[in-house]
């Protein structure tokens, strides 16, 4: 590769408020067509905007979780296009004077990506093509959804900074209360501004952009496309068209959507009809302090107040309910890395094998931590604590009765052990005979036939103690 | 008869309200098929309205305009009654909720008689625009009623209705007024809420009263003002009651004449005006010169903040989701290109390419951007002319009513003649046109008054004590 591709994006995000961004319709997904939809979303002539101050406070946050300045003063201006999806012909976004600006975070390889602007807008419905009666059909219930619309700055050079800053940024939204960044369902999108110029130059190629990229995979899939696809017209001498493009998926290609001649002139200009958002800096400090815990501030609870191993934290963390089910765990069995240890062993490859969700989980965070009270504390064994929530997924219960029901609950008395494990070597002659005479791995054998022997309940580790001294 | 004096005939039953609404549909039916303020006459609404309201009156809970008959301009929703805009774009439009201002005076039990004419969707001077043809001018019906509320104000000179509800966005309330010979009041922009007022220009649009005196907008604009969660431009100061100050000593005021205004005038007007000027100083007031310099740029700065707010609040009628929809357009470029090609007027079509063009990305900076700084300009200046005075005196138009199509092949006139009234709008202030005088023809000649912004009561008071001097005269219908 000669070319050193240059990238920016530009994220979508529904937020997650009760009702749209400037009517009192409930903002949800799905639902039958037109089913929430008002003399307001839908356009109707007199109809004025009535902004949502719970929109407005949630692009706040959205800036304090990637280190924006949250503005004193922001306001919207119209974005002007026909399409039968935007009902008063007009997008009412922030185009001059956006509620957050100059933020960052930083990705792989500790490379610092710059914010340009966080600004609030409007979505647009959705045209539903009926092609065997030829019409189209306009459901305006996503009319009016609250996004906002975060924008960086060039400073992307790798796929992987782009994956790793999309990740963070679900996560980030996620936590931050703002979007539940579900992309697949579209409630997170990403558009990629991609170019390529010559390694060692530092002057940007043309640019083209792929829009509404619904998963960090095709991200990646559609950014390899295009930079294969910008280099080969390169290497042929050819320009590079200034354009957009929509990736397709199943295809795995590029395919323009519109050049930069077709391109609309937005005719931007001040909404006439919302007054500007004005904070006050007490204003702008209450919301920061209302701010929930970020994924980067838990990642350093569990990694230095845990001792969580950070691999290990980042798992946890991944998914924001995975991690709210430990800490809930945790704050009442504080077995910080038992717990750790359990959900990202045998849950994690329960959920797995069942394709579950850890929302979807009958237990509770209450039954999580009464295992590994049990389990720390030689009530049951930490063999036993798998079984125990392998029945919890099968059937549910409370961890103690399971236990007790199926004779996890570990005998702790030694009177009577010593007759079972001399009655054990015995039996095992031949083994221990190896054994002594520097097979170790027959320990483990021996260690086996002697549980085996004292029964369902028996505590190992105080088998293991028994037979160690009686082998030495 | 005043408001408060028909209040208190119905109050004592001297007139039912029945009566009363049936008198004015009588009225109509025979006056105003050459008059043509209705768009739409509400026969039966009314009469239903009409007999709620006398129930109301009988159980003595009667608010201010309970009964009073009224008409609505067509750009005001009304539930369950079209609201055109005198457009063929919504010839058939039904809304499906009331404007607030509506909302408030159906709260009071008014008598809505109809819905009245108007330059296509409130762009004009002249009323002429209207998808229905013109209204005409009870004073001479070979004249224009003015604009675009000729209908409103063409229905009070008439006596078609007591009050009428308009709309004013860049003079759109008060010049009509002038050219019919009543009173049109444009409150401060944020006075009353623009909800349910299908949109012309945004940050000038503002409802408005005409009536047959001061006292009688005031009246009602005590009903129909008031902050509105709906619309988040209206303030939220708490006015009380506009006429409160009518009847007082406006001796001590100061009178602003800013020169600026009478120097394109016809001569009657101009030489109208100045004698009420005249009328204030003998009352004892005190007469400043003053100016604003910026007016030579206020119809140009008009036409481009009004033009661009107008083509992107217009873009929404597509025939995609209610009103006027082609029958040719084979994709949704081609039906939404025939559909506004078929359902708009010329004016219209002409405000919403001069607006995109002042829009557009090469053009911004130098056609909206500086409009808006006059904006500022002509804002800075008001408030300069408002430290040495109280309230400022100018004539509402500088002509009076012309002849039906004497001007419909000159935009660049029609515009001009705006250009006594827009720079109100620009500045968001209220100000209040009445008659100060006929020109030889017997036209009326109208005068405006501006106050400081939220002092409607000021001009009011000036306004009421002049026309308690003046001796109107009555059209001849």
């Amino acid at each position: 590769m000669r070319y050193q591709p240059v990238m920016g994006l530009e994220i979508h995000c529904e937020m997650l408020t009760n009702s749209k961004v400037f009517c009192s319709c409930q903002n949800e997904f799905g639902g039958g067509e037109n089913t929430r939809v008002c003399p307001r979303c839908s356009g109707m002539p007199g109809t004025l905007p009535l902004l949502n101050k719970g929109a407005v406070k949630l692009a706040a946050k959205a800036g304090f979780a990637t280190n924006c300045t949250v503005n004193n003063y922001s306001a919207f201006d119209r974005k002007n296009y026909f399409y039968p999806d935007l009902p008063k012909a007009y997008q009412i976004t922030q185009f001059e004077s956006p509620i957050c600006t100059d933020g960052y975070i930083d990705v792989v390889g500790g490379k610092r990506i710059r914010i340009n602007r966080i600004h609030i807008e409007e979505d647009a419905g959705k045209l539903v093509h009926d092609d065997y009666e030829g019409v189209s059909m306009a459901d305006y219930n996503r009319c009016g959804v609250p996004l906002i619309e975060i924008v960086t700055e060039p400073d992307f050079r790798s796929v992987e900074e782009v994956q790793d800053f999309v990740t963070q940024i679900a996560q980030r939204m996620k936590y931050a209360g703002v979007c539940d960044a579900r992309m697949e369902q579209g409630s997170l999108r990403v558009d990629v501004n991609i170019s390529l110029m010559p390694i060692g130059s530092d002057k940007f190629g043309t640019r083209t952009e792929i829009k509404n990229l619904n998963s960090v995979k095709s991200i990646g899939r559609a950014i390899e496309y295009e930079i294969k696809r910008q280099a080969d017209i390169l290497d042929d001498g050819g320009e590079v068209v200034q354009e957009t493009r929509r990736y397709n998926d199943s295809q795995d290609n590029t395919k323009s959507l519109r050049s930069k001649v077709e391109a609309h002139d937005y005719r931007y200009f001040p909404e006439p009809d919302i007054p500007p958002v004005v904070f006050t800096d007490e204003e702008i400090e209450e919301i920061r302090k209302e701010m929930p815990e970020l994924p980067q501030e838990r990642f350093l609870r569990y990694t230095e107040g845990y001792k969580i191993p950070q691999e290990d934290a980042k798992l946890i963390i991944a998914q924001k309910e995975f991690s709210d089910f430990y800490d809930e765990a945790v704050k009442i069995t504080p077995e910080y890395k038992l717990i750790a240890n359990l959900m990202l062993g045998e849950i994690s490859h329960q959920l797995n094998d069942r394709e579950m969700d850890i929302t979807a989980v009958t237990f509770t965070p209450a039954n999580m931590a009464k295992i590994a009270e049990m389990a720390a504390g030689g009530v049951v064994s930490k063999g036993s604590a798998k079984d125990i929530i392998i029945i919890m997924f099968d059937k549910g219960g409370e961890p103690e009765a399971i236990a007790k029901d199926n004779g996890f609950i570990m005998d702790n008395d030694t009177s009577g052990l010593d007759e079972i494990i001399d009655k054990v070597l015995i039996e095992q002659a031949d083994a221990v005979e190896k054994y002594k005479n520097g097979n170790d791995k027959l320990f483990g054998f021996i260690m086996g036939q002697a549980i085996k022997a004292a029964g369902k309940g028996a505590n190992p580790a105080l088998i293991k103690e028994a037979l160690a001294s009686k082998l030495k | 008869m005043t408001l408060t004096e028909l209040r208190k005939k119905l109050d004592s039953h001297e007139i039912g309200a029945v009566e009363l609404a049936q008198d004015y549909l009588k009225k109509i039916k025979e006056r105003d098929a050459v008059i043509n303020s209705y768009i739409t006459v509400c026969e039966e609404e009314a009469i239903e309205m009409a007999k709620k309201a006398q129930g109301v009156i009988d159980r003595g809970e009667a608010k201010p305009l309970t009964g009073i008959p009224v008409s609505v301009k067509d750009n005001i929703c009304t539930d369950g009654i079209r609201t055109t805009c005198a457009s063929r774009m919504l010839e058939d439009f039904v809304p499906v909720y009331d404007a607030t201002a509506v909302a408030k005076l159906k709260a009071e039990n008014y008598v809505m008689l109809g819905k009245t004419n108007m330059d296509e969707f409130a762009m004009g001077g002249s009323s002429q625009t209207s998808y229905f043809g013109g209204p005409t001018n009870p004073y001479n019906t070979d004249c224009v009623t003015g604009g675009s509320s000729g209908g409103a104000a063409a229905s009070v000179a008439a006596g078609l209705c007591a009050a009428a509800l308009g709309s004013d966005t860049g003079g759109s309330v008060r010049q009509p007024s002038a050219f019919c010979g009543v009173t049109g009041l444009k409150p401060t922009y944020g006075t009353v809420s623009r909800w349910g007022l299908i949109a012309f220009a945004s940050s000038l649009d503002q409802i408005g009263v005409v009536a047959n005196s001061a006292e009688d907008t005031a009246y009602v604009l005590n009903t129909i003002y008031g902050y509105d969660e709906n619309d988040a431009t209206t303030s939220q100061k708490s006015m009380g009651d506009y006429t409160s100050m009518v009847g007082e000593d406006i001796s001590k005021l100061k009178i602003g004449v800013p020169k600026e205004f009478f120097e394109g005038t016809d001569d009657e007007v101009r030489e109208a005006v100045l004698k009420a000027a005249d009328y204030y100083k003998h009352l004892g007031c005190e007469i400043v010169e003053c100016s604003l310099p910026s007016l030579k740029y206020a119809v140009a700065a008009y036409y481009l903040i009004s033009s661009a707010e107008a083509a992107s609040n217009l873009s929404r009628f597509d025939g995609i989701k209610y009103g006027y929809r082609s029958n040719v357009g084979e994709d949704y470029n081609e039906l939404i290109k025939n559909t506004r090609r078929e359902g708009f007027g010329n004016e219209v079509k002409h405000r919403i390419m001069l607006g995109n063009y002042a829009l557009c990305s090469g053009y911004y900076d130098a056609y909206y951007n500086n409009a808006r700084r006059i904006r500022t300009q002509i804002r800075n200046e008001y408030s300069a002319i408002f430290e040495k005075c109280d309230v400022i005196l100018t004539p509402t138009a500088p002509t009076t009513a012309y002849k039906i199509g004497e001007q419909e092949n000159d935009p660049v006139k029609m515009y001009t003649a705006d250009i006594c009234t827009v720079t109100v709008n620009i500045a968001g202030l209220p100000a209040i046109s009445t008659t100060c005088g006929y020109d030889k023809n017997g036209m009326p000649i109208g005068m405006s008054l501006t106050g400081k912004a939220f002092d409607e009561k000021t001009i009011v008071a000036v306004c009421d004590k002049f026309e308690k001097d003046f001796d109107r005269k009555e059209c001849a219908l």
